[in-house]
C-alpha cells in the first residue's frame, strides 16, 4: 500500500509505460477493454484513440456543457471538477473526479456534453475518443457497460438530496468518499490533500463555505483529524466511517 | 533555550553581510511582474483552504517629527499634521479594496501599527482608523487578539496611552536605542529617561499586556559604560521584550545616515563588548534569549511560545501567530498570503496614484515554489528553534534531506567545524555558540546567495553581527 499522499505521484500511481499497441500499466481503461476482448491494435481498427494529453492547468476546461460528445477521459493526475450553470448564472458542482476516474461517461447516451468539466490544478488525462459512440456501440456491446462501472464510487447528488443530513453527517461522507477513491488508486488513505477549494466542497455539500470550515474545526478539535493548510490527515477515520455510514449506504 | 555562548573571535570571523530573514526569499528577490491580478489570485486561494488561515494585518505610518539619524526604515520627515489625514482617506480606500479579496469569515486575531512613527497620528485617528479596519474585517474576540503599535515616547503622554488603550491596543514597542546624552545627540534623538518611563507606566496601568524596548547597538560615540548604565535604566524598567539591535551603517542605501560621522562609530571589538555587555546584563536580570535579537522575560508569551515550539517570525518580528497570512497596508508594507508574498510601493507618491486610480498597490511580489517552502520552513524553524528538524521537513516535503541539500551542507562544513552546529540524528542543532549567528547558518540554505557574499560585494545586507 502506497504512503503518497495525494496528489503527490509515484510510479506506482501514474505510469507512462504504454505504446500504440498497448496499455499503461496503469490505465483506467484496460481492464474495460480487455475484458470485451478488445486490446490497443482492436481499437485502432475502430478508429478508437487512446492518448495522453495534458497537463491542463487549474482552470482548464477539459469539455463544457454543449460541446459535441467525442471522447470520454480519465484523469491520471490532478483533480477535475464537474458543473453545471443554472439559468441564474449560479454554479451547481456535480462532483471531483480523482486520478483512474472516467469523466465524459454521461454524454454516452447524448450527443452533447451534459456538464462542464474543469481542472482544479495541474490535471493529466488519457483521452479515449471515437468518431461515433454509436458505432462502438454497436461493434463492442459491453464495453459502455463496462465503462460505466468506471463512474466514481462518491457520494452521489441522488444520495445527498435524498436524506436530510447533518453537516457533519456530509462533511464526514465527503472525506470518508474521498479516502476510498483515494485508498482504492494507490494513495493515502489517512493523509490526502483537499485541491478542491472550500466553496467549491461547500456547493457540492449543500452546506455554507463558513459550515464547512466550523465542522472541520469541530472535528479537528475532537481529535478526528488534523487540518494543515490543504492536507488533511483523518485520525479516527473509524468515527468519520460511523458517521458517514448512512450516506454512503446509498 | 540556553544562554548563548560568546566567542568575539568567532564572531568577528562570521561578521560578514547577510539578510536578516524576517521573510525567506527575501525581499529583494520579489519581482516587478507579480501585480494585482497575481495577488488576488493568491488571497482566492488562500480563501479556498478547507480552514482558511486567520489574518494579520499591519498598517505602515511613514511620519516622523524628526530624523533620527541612524534610521534605515520606509520613512518621510515631516511636522505638517495634515499630512496624516490625507494619508489616512487613501488608507481607507486601500483597506476597503483589500478587505474584499478575503473571505469575510476570516478573523483577524492580530493587529500592528509600525513605522515611521504610528503615534504621528493622534488618538482620535488611530481610533477612526481601527474602526475603519473593524468595518471591513471581522475583528477575533479571542484572548489571545493582539492590538499593538510602535510608539516614539516623546511624542506621547500618558493620556494619550490611556486612549490608546481604550481603543483596544493591548502591546506596545517603544524606541529608545541608547540614554546616553552623548549619543543621542549624535543620532539627533534626544528622549529623557523620565518621558520613556512616564510612557511604560503608563501603558503598565492601562492593562498593556506587554511592552517591548527597542535598543542598538554599534551607534556614534557608545561606549561600554554608557551603554551599561543604559542597559541598567531599561532593566529597572522591566520591560516584557527588548529588542538590541545591532546598528548597520549603510550611508550609501540611507540618506539619514549620512550625518553619522563613521570615525564616531565604535570599532569591531568593542560593538562586539556592547553585544557581550547586553547579553550578560540581561541574561543576569532574567531575561531569556529568544534569537537574533530579541529577549523577553521567561513567562513571556514569546519565551512561552518558542519552550512549546511553536514561535514564528514574520516582517514584524517574532509572533506566536505563526497559523495566520499576514495583509500589509500603507505605502512600503509587504504581505504574505498563502504562498505568496507582496509590497506596496515604497515611495508615496506611486503607492498615492495606484489607489487614487483605483487599484490594489502592489509594487513587487513572488510566488514561492516548492523549494522556496521547504527552505522558508527550514530557516524559520532555525531562526526560531535554533535547530533544523530533518525528519520532519523530509516527511512534509517526501525529500531526501543529505541529497537534496548536498550543496548546503557543503556550505555548513566550515560552520560544523568551528562548532556553530551539531548534527544529531534527525536534526541539526545550532551550538550556545551557534545561536548569536543563526544567520549564518541560514545563508548555506538560501538558494539565492549563490555564490556567497564575499566582502568585495556592494553590501545591499547588514553584517551580519
Amino acid at each position: 500500500m502506497s504512503d503518497t499522499a495525494f496528489p503527490r505521484l509515484d510510479r506506482r500511481v501514474l505510469a507512462d509505460d504504454g505504446d500504440a499497441l498497448h496499455f499503461c500499466s496503469t490505465c483506467a481503461f484496460s481492464q474495460a477493454c480487455l475484458s470485451q476482448g478488445m486490446d490497443k491494435s482492436a481499437l485502432m481498427d475502430l478508429h478508437v484513440l487512446v492518448e495522453h494529453v495534458g497537463p491542463l492547468h487549474a482552470g482548464d476546461h477539459v469539455f463544457r456543457e454543449g460541446d459535441p460528445f467525442d471522447a470520454i477521459a480519465a484523469v491520471r493526475a490532478g483533480t477535475v471538477k464537474t458543473y453545471v450553470v443554472d439559468a441564474d448564472g449560479h454554479e451547481h458542482v456535480l462532483g471531483f473526479h480523482l486520478p483512474g476516474e472516467v469523466i465524459g461517461l454521461n454524454a454516452i447516451d447524448g450527443e452533447h456534453y451534459p456538464c462542464n468539466a474543469v481542472a482544479l490544478d495541474t490535471v493529466m488525462l488519457c483521452r479515449f475518443s471515437f468518431p461515433k459512440i454509436s458505432v462502438l456501440a454497436t461493434r463492442v456491446p459491453g464495453l459502455q457497460q463496462h465503462l460505466f462501472r468506471l463512474l466514481s464510487r462518491d457520494i452521489g447528488n441522488a444520495a445527498l438530496l435524498a436524506g436530510d443530513w447533518s453537516a457533519d453527517q456530509r462533511m464526514a461522507a465527503f472525506l470518508i468518499g474521498l479516502s476510498r477513491r483515494l485508498s482504492a488508486r494507490g494513495f493515502s488513505a489517512e493523509r490526502f490533500q483537499l485541491t478542491m477549494a472550500r466553496t467549491d466542497i461547500a456547493n457540492y455539500l449543500r452546506l455554507a463555505p463558513e459550515t464547512v470550515s466550523r465542522v472541520l474545526k469541530r472535528f479537528q478539535d475532537d481529535g478526528l483529524l488534523k487540518v494543515d493548510r490543504r492536507e488533511l490527515e483523518l485520525l479516527r477515520r473509524d468515527q468519520l466511517e460511523a458517521m458517514a455510514a448512512p450516506i454512503l449506504r446509498h | 533555550m540556553p544562554s548563548p555562548a560568546f566567542d568575539p573571535l568567532l564572531l568577528r570571523r562570521y561578521d560578514r553581510p547577510g539578510p536578516r530573514y524576517t521573510s525567506y526569499p527575501t525581499a529583494p528577490q520579489f519581482q516587478h511582474g507579480f501585480g494585482e491580478a497575481q495577488l488576488r489570485d493568491a488571497a482566492r486561494a488562500s480563501n479556498g483552504d478547507p480552514i482558511p488561515r486567520r489574518l494579520s494585518l499591519y498598517v505602515h505610518v511613514p511620519f516622523c517629527m524628526s530624523p533620527c539619524f541612524y534610521c534605515g526604515c520606509n520613512r518621510i520627515i515631516t511636522r505638517d499634521l495634515a499630512r496624516a489625514d490625507t494619508y489616512l482617506t487613501r488608507l481607507y480606500r486601500e483597506i476597503g479594496m483589500t478587505a474584499e479579496l478575503f473571505d469575510r469569515d476570516r478573523e483577524v486575531i492580530q493587529l500592528h501599527f509600525g513605522g515611521g512613527t504610528p503615534n504621528f497620528l493622534s488618538p482620535a485617528q488611530l481610533q477612526e482608523l481601527v474602526d475603519c479596519l473593524r468595518r471591513h474585517f471581522l475583528f477575533s474576540s479571542s484572548p489571545d487578539r493582539d492590538l499593538s503599535i510602535e510608539l516614539d515616547p516623546r511624542y506621547i503622554d500618558p493620556a494619550g496611552i490611556a486612549e490608546l488603550a481604550t481603543i483596544g491596543f493591548n502591546r506596545a514597542s517603544l524606541g529608545v536605542q541608547d540614554f546616553n546624552p552623548v549619543v543621542q545627540a549624535a543620532v539627533n534623538r534626544i528622549q529623557s529617561v523620565e518621558e520613556t518611563r512616564a510612557v511604560v507606566d503608563a501603558c503598565r496601568v492601562h492593562g498593556f499586556r506587554s511592552v517591548n524596548i527597542d535598543l542598538i547597538y554599534g551607534l556614534p560615540k557608545q561606549s561600554i559604560d554608557g551603554f551599561a548604565r543604559t542597559l541598567d535604566t531599561v532593566v529597572a524598567m522591566r520591560p516584557d521584550r527588548l529588542a538590541v539591535y545591532s546598528y548597520a551603517h549603510l550611508p550609501e542605501l540611507f540618506k539619514a545616515q549620512r550625518q553619522i560621522d563613521a570615525a564616531d562609530l565604535p570599532d569591531a571589538d568593542t560593538k562586539l563588548s556592547l553585544l557581550q555587555l547586553a547579553i550578560d546584563r540581561l541574561t543576569d536580570a532574567g531575561y531569556v534569549y529568544i534569537g537574533m535579537d530579541h529577549f523577553a522575560l521567561p513567562d513571556d508569551e514569546l519565551a512561552r511560545a518558542q519552550e512549546r515550539g511553536s514561535l514564528h517570525r514574520n516582517f514584524m518580528g517574532y509572533t506566536t501567530h505563526a497559523d495566520s497570512d499576514l495583509i500589509g497596508l500603507g505605502v512600503s508594507a509587504i504581505s504574505h498570503i498563502g504562498d505568496s508574498f507582496s509590497q506596496n510601493p515604497r515611495d508615496l507618491p506611486s503607492w498615492q496614484i495606484a489607489i487614487d486610480e483605483g487599484r490594489l498597490p502592489v509594487f513587487r511580489g513572488m510566488r514561492l515554489d516548492e523549494d522556496d517552502l521547504l527552505r522558508a520552513d527550514l530557516i524559520q524553524q532555525l531562526m526560531c528553534q535554533g535547530e533544523i528538524p530533518i525528519a520532519a521537513l523530509e516527511r512534509r516535503y517526501a525529500i531526501d534531506f543529505d541529497g537534496y541539500f548536498a550543496e548546503a551542507l557543503d556550505k555548513l562544513a566550515p560552520l560544523v567545524d568551528d562548532g556553530l552546529v551539531r548534527r544529531e540524528p534527525g536534526r541539526i542543532v545550532a551550538t550556545t555558540r551557534g545561536r548569536l549567528l543563526l544567520r549564518n547558518i541560514a545563508m548555506c540554505f538560501d538558494r539565492y546567495l549563490d555564490p556567497p557574499a564575499t566582502a568585495d560585494t556592494a553590501p545591499r545586507f547588514s553584517r551580519a553581527i
